[in-house]
């Protein structure tokens, strides 16, 4: 029998569902391990260490800094990739999709050269007030690096989705070019942009590599106020190489607060689905 | 003159030429864009609009040269074959959009009549997705009539549409027009719409202009195998089937009325039942309500129609066909377009 056949012979909805469950289990079963070690206990102690909502706070301040920079620049070169033709543009794209393919270590490195004491771009950044090295700016300077992409991307494929009947239609009822992008063009791709904006803030969160360069730790420059602390990633980095056991702790409360962010922006998707799209197949 | 006014108007698309092509549509009438897949009908549909590439020769509305307008001055009602509806706006959104964009301060109250004009006034509340064909095409009707267009574009507007829903559909655009004398240009995919809308006809074929009158005169000489399809001629016979046939008297009598692209005829020129001489051919199957027939003879089978009040033959039994020669019509020779539009 051929494994044609045999697989012939399996519901497709219970070997996807076999298959979709090994694959959560590796997802999750580590994290058990990593909980499982932590220790109820140490979890609570480690809840109640300011510094590490100190390092968090660091992280939320600068992803979402950094989630906004996205927006702004990635949304316009997304809507260009995906509406417009102009010289160089698969140059264009392979540079979007430089970040996401270099190891983050040698982002860090690249940006640290860049940005070093003494460079132009150091003393351009030092005089507007946005130190670029062992600063909150450094933080959110490697999340947009490292991050924007998934934006840009996400915004691509949302803009080549755009029905070109309803943009004609709305430009011959009265509609300029800006009207069409602001009523036709961006709602519909908007769900597609804020999916690329969460990528790019989980990536931003999730970020290591290159803040071990560049913002080891954060002095007090820029909107954050606090003392000296660093990264929550860095925070646990370095709790690692002294409590191995805190460390877990420290990694576990951060996977469950990022649980609670994800589930929190499913049942808000959920709730505020958008209506127009009820009617639809598959949502 | 008032109404839509083309002259010599040509468009370039990658290996696909449209044109040149000259029409005319008066304020009050209707006319219908005919022709196959890829004759450019679309393509000059949105040419009209303003979207496309540029086109050379005169578009005037109205006496006013559109050109060079941007297409959300040309004040043109364009409802494209997806209809192009705001998928996040419910059905009085959508009417309202135009007026609303006009900062128009009586948007809501008119785009209201228009609504309800268009008997949506039930699904004045749902969003696109939640409507059948027929309320989405109306909704696109009254939301580009809403904003009083001094032209009406419609891209097969009964295609979608089941014959139910296209008679009512028909009705309310014949209505509609009667009352507000806006000029309409339409691609009709089927015979029933442009015969019950259209007061001339436009064929295209490859991007050519092959005809440009009244219904009545293209049907009473069609200019290709298209066009004699499209109104319902049952036999339209291509020159290579004709030659292909096997001689006899049924082939030779068509081929005698040929023309160099075949010829058209209708089943009421093929006639059995009869009296007086006529030509052997096999009885091969009843079709419809029961007059209509399939007849073969010289390896060509045509659709023919009984007498009424003849005894019916059974299949498979010899019969005499009659060729009514003043209804055949010869089709003159076919020019293959270079490319299409799709």
């Amino acid at each position: 029998m051929s494994l044609r056949a045999r697989l012939a012979t399996v519901s497709p909805t219970v070997l996807s569902g076999v298959l979709s469950a090994s694959l959560l289990a590796l997802f999750l079963l580590p994290l058990l391990a990593l909980a499982e070690f932590a220790t109820p206990a140490g979890i609570w102690k480690e809840g109640s260490d300011p510094q590490f909502w100190t390092a968090l706070y660091a992280t939320l301040l600068a992803s979402s800094i950094a989630v906004g920079i996205s927006l702004l620049l990635g949304v316009p070169l997304g809507y260009l990739l995906a509406r417009k033709s102009f010289p160089g543009k698969s140059l264009v794209r392979s540079a979007v999709l430089l970040p996401v393919m270099v190891p983050h270590l040698v982002a860090g490195l690249a940006l640290l050269l860049w940005v070093a004491p003494g460079t132009a771009v150091s003393r351009l950044a030092s005089w507007a007030g946005v130190p670029l090295v062992y600063s909150i700016w450094a933080v959110v300077l490697v999340m947009v690096y490292v991050g924007a992409s998934y934006t840009v991307l996400a915004s691509e494929l949302s803009f080549r989705r755009t029905d070109e009947e309803t943009l004609e239609a709305a430009r011959s009822l009265g509609a300029t070019p800006t009207d069409a992008f602001l009523d036709v063009t961006l709602p519909t791709a908007s769900r597609g942009i804020l999916t690329g904006a969460l990528l790019t803030w989980a990536r931003g969160v999730s970020e290591i590599g290159a803040f071990l360069i560049l913002a080891y730790a954060i002095y007090p420059a820029g909107p954050y106020t606090g003392g000296v602390t660093s990264p929550v990633s860095v925070y646990i980095y370095n709790l690692y190489g002294l409590n191995l056991r805190a460390a877990a702790a420290a990694a576990t409360l951060l996977v469950l607060l990022a649980l609670a962010a994800f589930l929190a922006v499913q049942i808000a998707e959920r709730w505020g689905r958008l209506p127009w799209r009820r009617g639809e197949i598959g949502t | 003159m008032t109404g839509l006014l083309l002259d010599q108007v040509a468009v370039r698309q990658h290996r696909f030429r449209l044109g040149p092509v000259s029409l005319e549509v008066a304020a009050g009438t209707v006319s219908a864009l005919i022709g196959p897949n890829g004759a450019g009908k679309t393509t000059l549909l949105r040419a009209i609009a303003g979207f496309g590439p540029q086109p050379t020769g005169e578009i005037r509305l109205d006496g006013t040269r559109l050109n060079d307008l941007p297409p959300e001055k040309r004040r043109i009602g364009w409802v494209p074959a997806g209809l192009g509806l705001l998928p996040q706006r419910r059905v009085e959104e959508n009417v309202r959009y135009g007026l609303s964009l006009r900062g128009d301060p009586e948007a809501r109250e008119k785009a209201a009549r228009w609504v309800d004009r268009l008997g949506l006034t039930r699904v004045a509340r749902e969003y696109p997705a939640r409507l059948s064909s027929g309320e989405r095409q109306r909704t696109a009707i009254a939301r580009a009539l809403a904003v009083e267009p001094r032209l009406l574009l419609l891209d097969e507007p009964t295609s979608a549409l089941d014959a139910d829903a296209r008679e009512e559909l028909v009705r309310t655009v014949r209505e509609l027009l009667t009352s507000e004398r806006v000029p309409l240009l339409l691609v009709a995919h089927d015979a029933v719409t442009a015969i019950a809308l259209a007061d001339r006809i436009h064929l295209l074929h490859g991007g050519e202009s092959r005809f440009d009158g009244p219904l009545a005169d293209l049907e009473e000489r069609p200019v290709d195998r298209f066009s004699a399809r499209f109104l319902g001629f049952e036999n339209v016979l291509a020159p290579e089937t004709l030659a292909s046939a096997r001689p006899g008297a049924l082939r030779d009598r068509l081929q005698a009325a040929a023309g160099p692209g075949g010829l058209a005829a209708p089943s009421r020129a093929i006639r059995i039942g009869g009296t007086g001489a006529g030509i052997e051919a096999e009885l091969r199957a009843w079709r419809g309500r029961g007059r209509t027939v399939v007849v073969a003879a010289d390896g060509l089978t045509l659709l023919g129609e009984a007498e009424r009040g003849t005894p019916a033959p059974p299949v498979g039994s010899r019969v005499l066909v009659q060729l009514r020669e003043e209804e055949l019509r010869a089709l003159p020779e076919e020019v293959e377009a270079a490319a299409s539009a799709n």
